[in-house]
């Protein structure tokens, strides 16, 4: 399966090291519910949405996120994160049929 | 004359239309349920283990009033509470009241993000209360509700 | 006869209608929280992977050479689209233009109403961004006869409920409420909805053009809908385009 477009967009885009920063991860996802019908065939579309979401940075997990299908269409996930060293931050998630998927952001702290 | 005859006949369309569907729903399946069926009541235990969550102030849940639109719905969860090593906020959860699902998301923190927030959009199928809470690391829970409004809204 | 039934029906309408004071109304503090909602546009994933296709094509500096316009002009000359293309004959959107720049590198064009050309386009109409949108209506026959084309699309009655564009964005309903979304004031003195559109549409969960969303208007209206990239459509683009001149583009817009 073709690599789902994904974004990470941190805010502020400049910052210090040990500034609180946010983080937000979203992804092109349909999150199927499972109980929509295909317009044309009336048959049930399958359920298929994100269960997992990791946020990981330096190799470290900071936050994990359990996800039902009753989020939107292309999900936005946003928190915050502490700014602690030049690394890589990863969000990893998993969808209901076992799709796996990593985004990578670099994080370059001024100063 | 004519034109009468047009609205009986349509009237009685419309009432067999009434009726079809509902005897086909009882020969069929029923409605269809997805694979995640969990009400309020046994979303908050999940979350809870059972014991009570406290309406507090410190949790800041912020919806719209009105939803433009059932299928994205913005919900941002703000924790007014320290990130320290030995005090923190452990996780935020978000439910709903009437969706066949109540769970939507929840999010396990810890210090390293330095602040407890949480924004997401999730799918309302009605008007409902959105119920955020928090779980701290000594063991207790906080909570918040507001109620959406979905309204079937505006040109397509 | 025709002529009663249309008054009717535009009663009918003009009294489905309220006004901002009304309790369905949303408040400052939603759309205060819907317009932050921009901050984390899906349809940024959406331009990115425009922004791809078009690289497949040779990026903006082969765009801008496609175009006879060096790469710093670029924006500008995008900010006056549609325009009237010498090498087509025709007056063009953006879409349009692309499909006539996939051709001639030898490629087989997206569709326009393919996700690939929404996407695409899309992100090139962005490269215009903080741009004055600047479209010439006068700056030959061509976009003359496209402007009043476009302006009798929007006022031309039709389908089996008479509307025209006109009947909801005119200055005396500009602002009232139909089923809790007020109806915008088009031009570059409202919403200046040629600047903000291509926008991800949150109903529809993707991303649509201004065009695509006049026909999903028309549809709902119970228009006939025109085509896309047809002479009225463009010409309707040209329109509305004009009406939102010196507007500052902002892509991707979002959108109920």
């Amino acid at each position: 399966m073709a690599k789902r477009k994904s974004l990470i967009k941190i805010k502020p885009k400049s910052y210090k090291d040990g500034e609180v920063v946010k983080v937000s991860f979203m992804v092109m996802h349909p999150m199927e519910t499972g109980l929509r019908k295909d317009k044309k065939t009336k048959e049930l579309i399958p359920a298929e949405y994100i269960k997992k979401v990791v946020f990981e940075y330096k190799g470290k997990v900071i936050t994990t996120m359990n996800v039902w299908e009753t989020l939107s269409v292309n999900p936005v996930f946003t928190t915050y994160m502490k700014i602690d060293g030049a690394g890589e931050l990863k969000v990893i998630f998993t969808d209901s049929k076992g799709e796996v998927q990593e985004t990578v952001a670099k994080i370059k702290p001024k100063g | 004359m004519q034109r009468r005859d047009f609205l009986r006949n349509l009237g009685v369309g419309a009432a067999g239309a009434v009726i079809l569907p509902s005897v086909s729903f009882a020969a069929d399946a029923p409605k269809p349920k997805g694979s995640n069926v969990l009400s309020y009541k046994d979303a908050l235990k999940a979350v809870t283990g059972g014991k009570t969550a406290e309406v507090s102030a410190k949790v800041n849940l912020k919806v719209p009033e009105i939803a433009e639109n059932g299928a994205v719905v913005p919900v941002t969860v703000e924790i007014d509470y320290p990130m320290t090593d030995s005090n923190y906020v452990k996780a935020i959860h978000v439910l709903t009241e009437k969706n066949a699902n109540s769970r939507c998301i929840d999010v396990h923190l810890s210090p390293a993000n330095g602040k407890a927030m949480l924004a997401t959009r999730v799918k309302l199928g009605e008007t409902q209360e959105i119920v955020a809470i928090a779980e701290l690391s000594n063991g207790t829970f906080l909570m918040a509700s507001q109620s959406v409004k979905v309204t079937i809204g505006g040109c397509g | 006869m025709k002529k009663g039934m249309q008054i009717v029906l535009c009663v009918t309408l003009l009294s489905s209608l309220t006004f901002a004071s009304e309790q369905f109304a949303m408040s400052d503090a939603d759309r205060a929280m819907y317009e932050e909602l921009l901050e984390n546009n899906p349809a940024d994933m959406m331009l990115a992977e425009g922004s791809e296709f078009l690289d497949e094509l040779g990026g903006e500096s082969a765009l801008a050479k496609y175009l006879g316009v060096s790469e710093d002009a670029l924006p500008s000359y995008i900010a006056g689209f549609p325009r009237y293309i010498e090498k087509f004959k025709m007056v063009v959107s953006i879409d349009q233009m692309l499909q006539g720049m996939m051709h001639d590198s030898g490629q087989k064009p997206y569709a326009l109403k393919s996700s690939e050309m929404f996407n695409m386009s899309s992100y090139v109409k962005a490269l215009a961004n903080d741009e004055e949108i600047n479209i010439d209506v006068n700056a030959n026959k061509h976009m003359k006869e496209a402007y009043a084309l476009g302006k009798v699309v929007f006022e031309t009655k039709r389908g089996a409920r008479g509307l025209s564009c006109l009947s909801c964005h005119n200055p005396s309903v500009i602002g009232g409420i139909l089923r809790t979304q007020p109806l915008p004031d088009i031009s570059a003195k409202g919403n200046a909805s040629a600047a903000t559109w291509p926008a991800y549409r949150m109903t529809k969960s993707a991303l649509a053009t201004l065009q695509k969303r006049f026909q999903g208007c028309m549809n709902n209206a119970l228009l006939a809908v025109i085509p896309l990239g047809s002479k009225e459509m463009t010409a309707l683009e040209v329109y509305f385009t004009d009406e939102a001149k010196g507007a500052t583009i902002a892509l991707p817009g979002l959108k109920r």
